[in-house]
């Protein structure tokens, strides 16, 4: 009945003031092996909200992902260009400093990966790293760690035990642990469910809803439903582009493009 | 739809019962080794085997030959698993599919079967003779010549399963390191070693039972000793060395003792994997 054009105006209007822009994406390109993986990504990230990236395999929504904290340049032969500004500085600058990049996007990823060490030091380590705190300063950071990642209760008579003992639910929320010990502002998440079973995953569903208090938080996820339980905006991809980038709610009731309502309504990916 | 599956189900039956064969066959001439030795031997396995020395002869036990076996093979691995470790670790974290590391690895494969007594005859040149003549003609062979030798020999084995192990270790857990901004050396050095320690060890203890039974490479270096000695600037026995002395004696004595001998070897080997394997079990944590 409106004119999409008019319909999408009035939907960025009222996403408009939903917070300010913690990162912009500008005509973002990326190559594998020369292969074009990412075509002229624009989008802006807003703070302490849950952006959710979707789309059919091979779209490119991780390889995004993997850009926002350069994790991608440990391999080789792969090349980004173009702008990922974070509080004003390009992080694609070969002079922005990887570290500091890496202590202010933290990253959880798709299988949890507990390193071969105790619980306590799973936190401990990244934190040990970045900052020389005191016996009791460290005992707190690691305990606010995780109790954040609502795992302290299930593993604080436990914290000397080796980590791979506790199960892929507990796992994963020991990772987002580790990962929010160091304070990061942004905090990605690519594919955190897709090894966990429903329990598991609804736990991880309502940390990211408590989460995003404190984070600015971008979420990788194949699952639709994930999407639209926990994010506040939502990014559809195909085929390396961008299709559209609107509000949650809009991209699931009344999405701008065809493409887009073709994927949410399962006609294809 | 029947006949298929009878099908499957013979072709299954017959593949169980020529892996169950081919164990069986395996396990059949371990503990045929293990029976002979023993059966051989165990007239001459008694208190004075461990006590006395070879310069005794059929009087004598092996005492000084266990003690030569044991420094030498100490030697060997000290000398092998730092180096082993560490070049190792590069093949697999600096230079994994590089072509400078594909060529080292097979360069690697090529030392990892070289015959043994080539590594006797090199160490033979390089430390024996040399130092002939900073002696004056004086030490020629030594245990630390044949520890060198067996160091050789172990060094491409923990090159090899150092290289294999951390290339096991999932790249998940090397990128979930980089994103908290650990550095390369922190992530080789504290995580990813440890999460290959324990196959790292079963290399080294591989290699320590590769050259548990070496005697080639022992006879140009260590040579071999009659008497009791400590010092690794010292000629120094060892049990391989003297079963294939005893063996190679007419007498019936002396063979007891070389088959006695070749018992402790193998039990030592064997108790080294099955500790190593017991210790191993008691950390294990499942990884799913």
């Amino acid at each position: 009945m409106t004119d999409p054009a008019v319909a999408n105006h009035l939907a960025q209007t009222m996403a408009a003031p939903l917070a300010s822009t913690k990162m912009t994406v500008r005509d973002l390109h990326f190559y594998y092996n020369g292969f074009h993986a990412l075509k002229g990504i624009n989008m802006e990230v807003p703070e302490k909200k849950v952006t959710a990236i979707i789309g059919p395999s091979g779209c490119g929504k991780s390889t995004l992902l993997r850009i926002f904290n350069r994790i991608y340049a440990i391999y080789p032969k792969l090349e980004a260009k173009g702008e990922i500004v974070l509080d004003g500085e390009n992080i694609l600058d070969p002079g922005y400093s990887m570290n500091r990049l890496r202590s202010k996007v933290g990253m959880v990823f798709q299988k949890p990966v507990p390193f071969p060490m105790t619980i306590f030091e799973n936190v401990a380590y990244g934190i040990r790293h970045h900052e020389k705190l005191s016996k009791p300063d460290m005992d707190g950071r690691v305990e606010q760690a995780l109790r954040s990642a609502a795992l302290w209760d299930e593993v604080k008579d436990k914290l000397k035990q080796n980590a791979l003992g506790l199960s892929g639910g507990q796992q994963q929320r020991l990772c987002i642990a580790r990962a929010i010990a160091l304070r990061p502002e942004v905090l990605l998440l690519d594919e955190p469910t897709s090894a966990l079973d429903p329990i598991a995953t609804s736990r991880i569903e309502q940390l990211v809803e408590e989460l995003k208090n404190e984070f600015t938080i971008v979420i990788v996820t194949h699952n639709m439903q994930q999407a639209a339980r926990c994010s506040d905006l939502t990014a559809f991809m195909y085929m390396g582009e961008l299709i559209e980038f609107d509000r949650t709610e809009k991209i699931f009731t009344k999405p701008g493009k065809k493409q887009t309502e073709d994927y949410i309504t399962g006609r294809f990916g | 739809m029947s006949a298929i599956y009878l099908r499957r189900r013979v072709t299954n039956w017959i593949a169980i019962a020529l892996s169950t064969l081919a164990t069986l066959v395996g396990l059949v001439f371990l503990a045929w080794i293990l029976w002979e030795t023993l059966r051989q031997g165990i007239s001459a396995l008694n208190f004075k085997l461990f006590t006395s020395i070879t310069a005794n002869g059929e009087d004598g036990g092996l005492a000084n030959a266990m003690v030569g076996s044991l420094i030498i093979n100490f030697l060997g691995i000290a000398i092998a698993t730092p180096i082993g470790v560490m070049a190792g670790t590069w093949l697999a974290e600096y230079a994994n599919r590089t072509k400078l590391g594909e060529t080292i690895r097979f360069l690697n494969d090529i030392l990892l079967s070289a015959p043994s007594i080539v590594m006797g005859l090199f160490v033979y040149t390089i430390i024996v003779l040399p130092s002939t003549v900073l002696t004056h003609g004086s030490t020629t062979f030594s245990g630390f010549a044949g520890g060198v030798a067996l160091a050789l020999i172990a060094l491409p084995v923990i090159v090899r399963t150092t290289d294999e192990m951390l290339r096991l270790v999932p790249s998940t857990l090397r990128e979930a390191a980089l994103s908290l901004g650990v550095p390369q050396w922190k992530l080789t050095m504290q995580i990813l070693v440890r999460a290959a320690r324990s196959g790292i060890i079963t290399g080294v203890l591989l290699a320590l039972a590769r050259i548990s039974g070496e005697t080639a490479p022992l006879l140009f270096t260590a040579f071999g000793n009659n008497y009791m000695t400590l010092n690794p600037i010292d000629k120094m026995s060892s049990l391989p060395q003297i079963i294939y002395q005893y063996a190679n004696d007419p007498g019936d004595t002396m063979h007891a003792m070389a088959w006695a001998g070749a018992f402790v070897v193998t039990m030592f080997v064997l108790l080294l994997s099955l500790g190593s394997r017991l210790i191993f079990s008691r950390n294990k944590v499942s990884h799913d």
